[in-house]
C-alpha cells in the first residue's frame, strides 16, 4: 500500500537545541494521524521540514512513496503555525494568488469561502478580519482544489467554541472524503475526536505512536466491587493479574498485566468464588494518557 | 510562469505603497526635466535647447532617470521585504513553489519596473526631442539611442542590488538604510584607498557610470564632444571629470554584477529556512 508520508530519522537543531531528533512517522492514506506534544516538543519544526519550508540536518522523508518535490506540495492543503497573507490585499485576490501557485482553478474560490463562512467578507482587506476569520481563510486557503492531503498545524488556533466547532466538523467531513490529514493541535479533546493514528512527541522525539484507541487502551483501569474486595485484592496479586490495584473506599482499581482483560478478572473472581457486584472498565482521555506520557 | 508573473501584478496592483513610488518616480523625473527645459541661460552662444535635441534627449533624459533610480531599487526592498514580514514567501513554498520560482517572481516584478522606467524615458523624449529639433540631418534622431537599453540595465543591475539586500537582510528598512549608506557613503569611501583605475570596477561606479553625465559645456554650446578636436569644449578634456571605462566594458561589468547580486540572492533563498 502506498504511504502517504514517511519521515526517516529526520533531525533537526537550532544551535544547541535539537527540536527534531530521530523522528519515523507513517501515514498511511485515509489517516487523520494526530502529532501531540507540549510547547517547544517539535511539532512545527516536524511540518515545517515536511512541507519544505526548512531543511532537516539529517534524515529524510518521502511524500508518495517518492522523493519530495515542490510541485507535490500544491497537492497538500498546508497550514503552518500562522495564516500568512498580503495584509493590503481582499480574500479573494489572497486566494487567488494561493490558487495560481497551486495550479487550481480560480472558480474554486467562492466553494472555499462559504464553506468557512467568509463569503460575505470576500472584499474586505485580510487585515480588517479577526483572528478567527484570518484562521479560517487559510482553512480555505488549504482547501483549495480539493488537496488529498491536509497538513494542519493547530488548526483550532485563535478560534472561539464555535469556531472550533465548525474547524472539526470540517476536518470530520474531509475525513469521510477520505482525505488524510496531518494534524498537529494542543487540544487533546479534539485531536481524539478526529484522528485516527497519534504520535506524541516529547523533547524532539516520538515517545508513543499508533492508532488512538490503541493508545488509549493501553493501562484502562478496571473498576471492580464485591463484598470480599479485600480477599479478591489478594488473590489477584497472588495470580499476577495485574500491575497495581488500589483499595478505593469499597472498589478496586486494577491496572491489568498487558493482554489481560476486565473479563479474565471476572472469572478469576468467580473461579475463586468470589461474585462481583459491579465491574466496569474506564477509559482513559487522551489526555490524561498525553500528560503521563510526558511526565 | 504566467501565474508568477499575474501573481506579482496582483501584488502590486492594490499596493498603496508602490503606486505612491512609482508616481513620486514620474513625477520627480517630470519635474526635473520641465523645469530645466524652462531654464533660461542668458550666456551668449550656450543654450540648455540642445540638451532637449535628438541626439543629445537620449543622452540627458536617461542621465536624470539615473537620479532617481535609488527610488526603483527601495520599491523592489519594499516589495521583497514584504515577502518576509508577511511570511508570503514561506506561505509560497509551502503552496507547492520552488525557492527558484521565488525568485522569479521578483526577476519579473524587476524587469516589469525596468521597462516602466525605460518606457517613461523614451516617451518623454521622444515628446520634448520632437518639440525642440528642427534639424534632423546626420541620423540626429536614431544616433546615441542605444543609451536607453544602457539605462535599462542600470536600472535593473541597481534594483538587483536592493533585492539581493532585501535577501539577506530580511528587512526592509534595515536593506534601505544599507542600500543608501553603500551607495552615498561606504563606496565612495573605499574608493579612496584603491588606485583611480581600480575605482571605476565597483559595483554602485560601474552601475551608475552606465549613464554617465552628458558633456554639458559642449553640447549647450551647440558642439558636439568628439574626444578631441580645438572646438570641443568638455569637462573630461579640461581634467574636470575623471576618464570612465568604455561603454561597452562598463555595461559587460553591469551585467557581470547584476548576475552576482541574482545569484546570491538566489543562494542565500535555497539555503536559508524561510
Amino acid at each position: 500500500m502506498e504511504k502517504v508520508l514517511e519521515t526517516l530519522n529526520l533531525s533537526k537543531s537550532y544551535g544547541r537545541i535539537r527540536a527534531v531528533k530521530d523522528l519515523s512517522l507513517e501515514v498511511g492514506p485515509g489517516h487523520v494521524y494526530g502529532i501531540l506534544g507540549p510547547n517547544g516538543s517539535g511539532k512545527t519544526t516536524t511540518l515545517s521540514i515536511i512541507t519544505g519550508i526548512i531543511a532537516a540536518d539529517s534524515g529524510s522523508y518521502r511524500w508518495f512513496d517518492r522523493e519530495p518535490r515542490a510541485t507535490m506540495r500544491k497537492n497538500i492543503g498546508s497550514l503552518i503555525e500562522v495564516p500568512n497573507f498580503y495584509p493590503y490585499l481582499d480574500l479573494v485576490r489572497n486566494l487567488v494568488i494561493v490558487a495560481r501557485i497551486k495550479d487550481k482553478p480560480l472558480d474554486d474560490i467562492d466553494r472555499v469561502l462559504k464553506l468557512v463562512n467568509l463569503w460575505e467578507r470576500r472584499k474586505s482587506r485580510f487585515d480588517t478580519l479577526s483572528l478567527g476569520m484570518k484562521q479560517r481563510l487559510a482553512l480555505a486557503a488549504v482547501l483549495l482544489g480539493n488537496p488529498s492531503v491536509l497538513v494542519l498545524d493547530e488548526p483550532a488556533n485563535g478560534l472561539d467554541p464555535e469556531g472550533i466547532a465548525e474547524v472539526r466538523e470540517i476536518i470530520l467531513q474531509e475525513r469521510q472524503n477520505q482525505k488524510t490529514i496531518i494534524i498537529a493541535s494542543h487540544i487533546l479533546d479534539e485531536v481524539e475526536k478526529v484522528c485516527t493514528h497519534v504520535a506524541v512527541l516529547k523533547n524532539g522525539e516520538a515517545i508513543a505512536r499508533g492508532r488512538v484507541h490503541e493508545l488509549l487502551a493501553v493501562d484502562d483501569p478496571v473498576i471492580v466491587s464485591c463484598g470480599e474486595a479485600d480477599r479478591l485484592k489478594e488473590e489477584i496479586v497472588r495470580a499476577g493479574l495485574s500491575e497495581s490495584i488500589e483499595k478505593q473506599g469499597e472498589k478496586l482499581v486494577i491496572i491489568l498485566r498487558k493482554g489481560k482483560t476486565a473479563g479474565d478478572i471476572n472469572q478469576f473472581a468467580f473461579s475463586k468464588g468470589i461474585v462481583l457486584d459491579h465491574l466496569e472498565t474506564r477509559k482513559k482521555s487522551l489526555e490524561s494518557q498525553f500528560l503521563e506520557l510526558i511526565k | 510562469m504566467r501565474s508568477i508573473l499575474l501573481n506579482e501584478i496582483t501584488k502590486i496592483w492594490s499596493y498603496t505603497a508602490f503606486r505612491t513610488i512609482i508616481l513620486l518616480h514620474f513625477i520627480l523625473f517630470l519635474l526635473v526635466v520641465l523645469v530645466t527645459s524652462r531654464l533660461d541661460i542668458t550666456v551668449p552662444g550656450f543654450s540648455t535647447d540642445y540638451l532637449y535635441q535628438f541626439p543629445n534627449i537620449w543622452e540627458f533624459f536617461p542621465w536624470v532617470a539615473s537620479w532617481f533610480n535609488l527610488l526603483l531599487a527601495i520599491l523592489i526592498i519594499v516589495m521583497t521585504g514584504n515577502e518576509y514580514s508577511f511570511r508570503t514567501f514561506r506561505q509560497h513554498v509551502v503552496d507547492g513553489f520552488s525557492r527558484s520560482q521565488l525568485l522569479s517572481g521578483k526577476a519579473f516584478l524587476m524587469l516589469m519596473i525596468g521597462i516602466y522606467s525605460l518606457l517613461m524615458v523614451l516617451l518623454f523624449s521622444m515628446i520634448f526631442g520632437f518639440i525642440f529639433t528642427s534639424d534632423y540631418s546626420g541620423g540626429a534622431f536614431i544616433r546615441k539611442t542605444y543609451i536607453l537599453l544602457v539605462y535599462f540595465v542600470q536600472a535593473i543591475a541597481f534594483m538587483s542590488a536592493g533585492f539581493f539586500l532585501a535577501v539577506l537582510f530580511r528587512n526592509t528598512a534595515l536593506a534601505i538604510i544599507l542600500f543608501i549608506l553603500y551607495r552615498l557613503i561606504i563606496e565612495p569611501v573605499m574608493r579612496l584607498f584603491f588606485p583611480p583605475e581600480a575605482r571605476l570596477y565597483f559595483p554602485m561606479k560601474v552601475i551608475a557610470n552606465l549613464t554617465p553625465m552628458p558633456e554639458f559645456l559642449s553640447i549647450s554650446s551647440g558642439k558636439r564632444p568628439s574626444g578631441g578636436g580645438v572646438d570641443t569644449l568638455s569637462f573630461r578634456e579640461m581634467g574636470l571629470m575623471a576618464e570612465d571605462l568604455p561603454v561597452l566594458v562598463n555595461l559587460m561589468l553591469a551585467i557581470g554584477y547584476t548576475a552576482i547580486f541574482i545569484t546570491l540572492a538566489w543562494w542565500l533563498l535555497r539555503k536559508r529556512n524561510l
